[in-house]
């Protein structure tokens, strides 16, 4: 018995010390998000159980009031609606496209691939006032769209895209995938260059074509990565706002609004309400993280 | 590992002294206000003109947009620590009382400091919350009706046919000149609720009553204005752009007979060098059977605060420039804007016939900004604006009129009842 | 044999007219932007896609408002130090979380992970009060400080980190290599491509990044690139020409750092290890 004990020891000790060290280099990291961040939470998770001006707030009675006015607020809801409307298809088209695109520009005979890279990936560093002018230009009623559309027959006549509850949704949701594709694809071609090549080139000698390469090498080996977009995509989406406010400014009549959109302006368009957009704030908090725990729980088994 | 560390903290460590200073020394007034070409570069001129007779006092304007000190405002009223704003900030007239009534220990009370004689009634009301003063008056947002007079022509119209008119002869008018130009007569942007706000406060009329409720549901003036502006758009004689620069690209462009809006949308139309000649300006047409309603409103516009603990009499000083015609005179070449103080319409650069529009435009508008009527902004102005703007939209394509202002009006008594 | 290579050829001509097609929609607002920075307001307005003479104009008139070499410098400055700091932070965290990992430390990220889930706004009063009183307004590392450690890029080495080889590690304590000498003689020079992600993609939010510096930059002396961006497009009359001159301006940082980083995703990482 205490020989056996004796024998262990010293492998606790280096175990015990190796997850020591582990704590370490995750320290500068987790004392820093704590304090940048957990700190202002806290504070903004007190106000939002207050009620009253600005600089006069008192707790609210019951606590829980901004929580409880929200699924009466109409603006709300409708936020709420559209936000989800964007994530359920923005999130996985964009995604999968950002997987086509990094297989594309990943393979070792492509020409040009720096400049295909980089004209892919410029979409999310293009300012928002140039990109926004320029989609509202294309998509309006004398527009180039339009234009197309109803030249290709696809259209009897020209549609208000901005001034139209769907299209204005629709022209956000394209709007987001043009943005956000190239920037998603960056973190998958960095991950592709741990696959080894000759993988690819056995599965090609073996007939597998493309879309099987994709879905049965490729995505089972990015699955980390493909995690870490779609919560951060998630996350991304449900807290929009630019597009919201350069695109559509939410209209027409809060059609395409979001969640963000409206607290930004409880906060500080209207007369200032901290205390229930500081309770709409951590209602988004709450739906990432249990979308997020959902999607811990699917792709993060080892 | 270690050396990289001390470096980078190091580094870190000098950039954070290499901090800018910001106290407020004696005999120095800082200013808070955006837009180069019009706040600032009419700000600059005045602390010139204060310069002459006081050389000592330091002036510093700083670039901060709108949104942006009202932020602050709300950031140092929270922290209860008012060193971080500066002594003079511009502040929009629209969110004003907003601004006084959420954050009152940031905004001085001028009222027996400042003599407000001779400015508009109307603007100087933006500013003023229970019967006190909180801000001096600057640019007016005095709406023009403009018009090219070129598509008038065409159409066998005059700028004075369209003086003096209300909406009904103004929609029988406009009917023949969208019809013989082929362009819609005016252009505003969808969901802006600008239009409706401008008809009713022509009338004296308000989205609040004078107790401060929401009054949308029962409104006379509102109803008419939405009626009058819904038929307009239908009709294609307003066009709906759905963004700021589509807005100014139909001006730019020539594809509207003009536009009605705030004067500072003037300094747009001038900017276009190819239209010199061919514009002009009236007044509005009045909204018929409702009590009160006059050919007069105002759109826009910003005036000028001082923050308390601050050197109120110094501030207030300098602030004197805003009674002074010839810093009006001096300002309106370079920076167009157009003053509220009735004196300036005796300035030389005000009578003077402005060559692009082809009369004294600025005396005129000076002359409007005297005769606007009053309207109550209130704390709530901008959720009582986005809830009749969605109204608007809806009724636009279909809704009832009555049951949309009647949600309208309980979107913004929810939003009041927090 | 020679239709199955004529098959090829039209799958790689059809993959090449995707691409360009791709590409092109990508680029358009930006080249529209660039284009436009040569035209004045009225063009710009009109839609007007070749370039004019006005750039110079445009360009003058731009300094004659705005202090560009001041935003310029300042955004450069937080930016570097925002792309040193945070990569070396969060480097080291995600290492730590999946070398040593085990379930606390998983329980610890997800603990973390909430910090990016509240929009902003709601922290920006409490932000504001908290480096108002550390007297951090104005300053770099007021910048900086919030942006050193953040969820995102921990969970970026994290998951990239999964697919580096744990023989060597335990090859290297072998050889008598300490912990922190792996990380930084094995680990760093292996996950150069992620590197190279990491410090793109941190490069372009710090230099982008918006409401930040808004909150706490309050004076002109401190003002960045996206912020002066801004200042343009706020007054009663917009010059579009100038606008999309300042655009340009702002983006082309962005656009060059990212055309050199982007060959470090070329280099197989199996290659650089063995």
């Amino acid at each position: 018995m205490s020989n056996s004990e004796q024998t262990k020891k010293p492998g606790m000790t280096m175990e015990r010390r190796r997850s020591l060290t582990g704590w370490l280099f995750l320290l500068p990291g987790s004392v820093l998000i704590v304090w940048m961040s957990f700190y202002p939470m806290v504070r903004a998770f007190l106000v939002s159980l207050m009620r009253g001006k600005p600089t006069a707030l008192e707790y609210s009675e019951p606590l829980w009031r901004n929580y409880q006015y929200m699924f009466k607020d109409k603006v709300f809801l409708t936020s709420l609606k559209n936000t989800f409307t964007y994530l359920i298809i923005q999130v996985p088209v964009m995604l999968v496209l950002a997987l086509i695109f990094a297989s594309l520009l990943n393979q070792k005979d492509l020409k040009l691939k720096g400049l295909f890279r980089t004209c892919i990936f410029l979409p999310c560093a293009t300012a928002l006032v140039s990109y926004s002018i320029v989609f509202r230009t294309l998509f309006a009623y004398d527009g180039f769209i339009n234009a197309i559309l109803v030249k290709a027959n696809l259209l009897k006549e020209p549609v208000n895209w901005l001034n139209d509850p769907t299209g204005a949704k629709a022209v956000i949701i394209l709007a987001l995938i043009w943005r956000w594709t190239g920037y998603n694809m960056v973190f998958y071609l960095s991950s592709m260059q741990s696959i080894d090549y000759s993988i690819y080139e056995a599965a090609r000698i073996d007939g597998a074509s493309p879309f099987t390469q994709l879905t049965k090498i490729t995505m089972p080996l990015l699955k980390p990565i493909i995690l870490v977009t779609a919560i951060m995509s998630t996350n991304g989406t449900l807290q929009l706002y630019d597009e919201s406010v350069a695109l559509t400014n939410g209209g027409p009549a809060n059609a395409s609004i979001t969640m963000s959109h409206y607290i930004y302006n409880t906060t500080f368009v209207t007369s200032p309400n901290f205390g229930y957009a500081a309770a709409m704030s951590f209602m988004i908090l709450i739906m990432v993280a249990i979308l997020s725990a959902i999607q811990m729980k699917v792709g993060d088994k080892r | 590992m270690k050396k990289l560390l001390a470096v980078l903290l190091a580094l870190t460590l000098v950039l954070s002294m290499s901090a800018v200073a910001f106290a407020a020394e004696d005999g120095k007034i800082t200013i808070w206000t955006w837009d180069p070409n019009f706040n600032i570069a009419s700000m600059k001129i005045g602390a010139d003109m204060y310069h002459v007779d006081h050389p000592d006092v330091e002036i510093e304007i700083q670039e901060v947009q709108s949104e942006d000190i009202e932020t602050a405002v709300a950031q140092a009223a929270v922290a209860g620590d008012l060193s971080t704003l500066p002594d003079i900030m511009l502040c929009q007239d629209n969110s004003f009382q907003k601004m006084v009534i959420n954050y009152p220990e940031v905004y001085t009370d001028i009222t027996d400091k400042y003599d407000f004689e001779g400015f508009g009634e109307a603007k100087a009301a933006y500013s003023t919350v229970e019967g006190r003063h909180y801000g001096i008056p600057f640019d007016a947002g005095t709406v023009v009706a403009a018009y090219r007079t070129d598509y008038l022509a065409e159409a066998g119209y005059t700028v004075a046919d369209l003086t003096d008119i209300t909406w009904t002869e103004f929609a029988e008018k406009a009917k023949e000149i969208k019809e013989k130009t082929g362009k819609p007569v005016f252009c505003t942007q969808a969901g802006s609720g600008d239009w409706i706000l401008i008809m009713i406060q022509s009338c004296g009329a308000s989205m609040f009553t004078e107790e401060g409720a929401v009054n949308l549901k029962d409104n006379e003036a509102i109803k008419a204005a939405i009626t009058v502006y819904a038929d307009l758009v239908k009709q294609g004689i307003i066009l709906e752009t759905n963004s700021w620069d589509e807005m100014i690209g139909t001006l730019a462009n020539g594809s509207v007979c003009g536009t009605f809006n705030g004067c500072w949308i003037l300094g747009s139309i001038m900017a276009t060098a190819d239209q010199s000649g061919k514009w002009d300006i009236t007044n509005l047409p009045s909204l018929e059977g409702i009590e009160g309603a006059t050919h007069y409103s105002n759109n826009g516009g910003s005036s000028w605060a001082i923050t308390q603990g601050t050197d109120v009499d110094l501030a207030l000083d300098f602030m004197q420039l805003y009674r002074n015609v010839d810093f009006y005179n001096a300002i309106l070449p370079t920076t167009s804007a157009i003053a509220t103080f009735a004196p300036a319409k005796e300035a030389p650069n005000y009578t003077a016939v402005n060559e692009f529009m082809g009369s004294p435009v600025f005396a005129t508008i000076v002359e409007y900004g005297m005769s606007v009527p009053s309207n109550i902004t209130g704390a709530y102005y901008y959720d009582a604006r986005n809830a009749m703007a969605t109204a608007i939209t809806n009724y636009i394509n279909g809704a009832d009129l009555d049951s949309e202002l009647a949600q309208a009006e309980d979107t913004v008594n929810f939003a009041m009842g927090f | 044999m020679t239709s199955s290579a004529t098959g090829e050829k039209i799958k790689r001509v059809l993959m090449y007219a995707f691409l360009v097609i791709m590409s092109f929609i990508s680029v358009f607002p930006l080249y529209w932007c660039f284009v436009s920075a040569f035209n004045t307001s009225q063009e710009v307005l009109g839609g007007k896609l070749v370039p004019g003479g006005h750039l110079a104009e445009n360009i003058q008139h731009l300094m004659e408002q705005q202090q560009v070499f001041t935003a310029l410098k300042n955004s450069f400055v937080n930016t570097l130090l925002v792309v040193v700091l945070s990569l070396t932070c969060c480097s080291l965290a995600g290492y730590g979380f999946e070398i040593y990992h085990d379930k606390w430390k998983d329980r610890v990220l997800g603990i973390l992970m909430l910090s990016m889930m509240v929009p902003f706004v709601a922290l920006m009063v409490p932000m504001f009060q908290m480096f108002s009183a550390m007297g951090l307004l104005n300053k770099y590392i007021g910048f900086v400080l919030p942006s050193i450690s953040t969820p995102f890029l921990i969970m970026l080495f994290r998951s990239n980190a999964r697919a580096f080889p744990k023989e060597i590690i335990e090859a290297a304590r072998v050889d008598g290599l300490n912990e922190i000498q792996i990380f930084f003689r094995m680990f760093v020079p292996t996950m150069r491509p992620t590197y190279a992600a990491a410090a793109t993609i941190t490069f372009m939010n710090s230099w982008n990044s918006f409401l930040w510096p808004r909150v706490i930059m309050k004076t002109n002396e401190s003002i960045t690139m996206p912020m002066l961006v801004n200042n343009l497009t706020t007054g009663y009359i917009i010059d579009y020409g100038v606008v999309m001159a300042g655009v340009t301006i702002c983006t082309l940082p962005t656009v060059i750092i990212f055309f050199f980083l982007q060959k470090s995703f070329t280099e197989a990482i199996a290659g650089s290890v063995k």
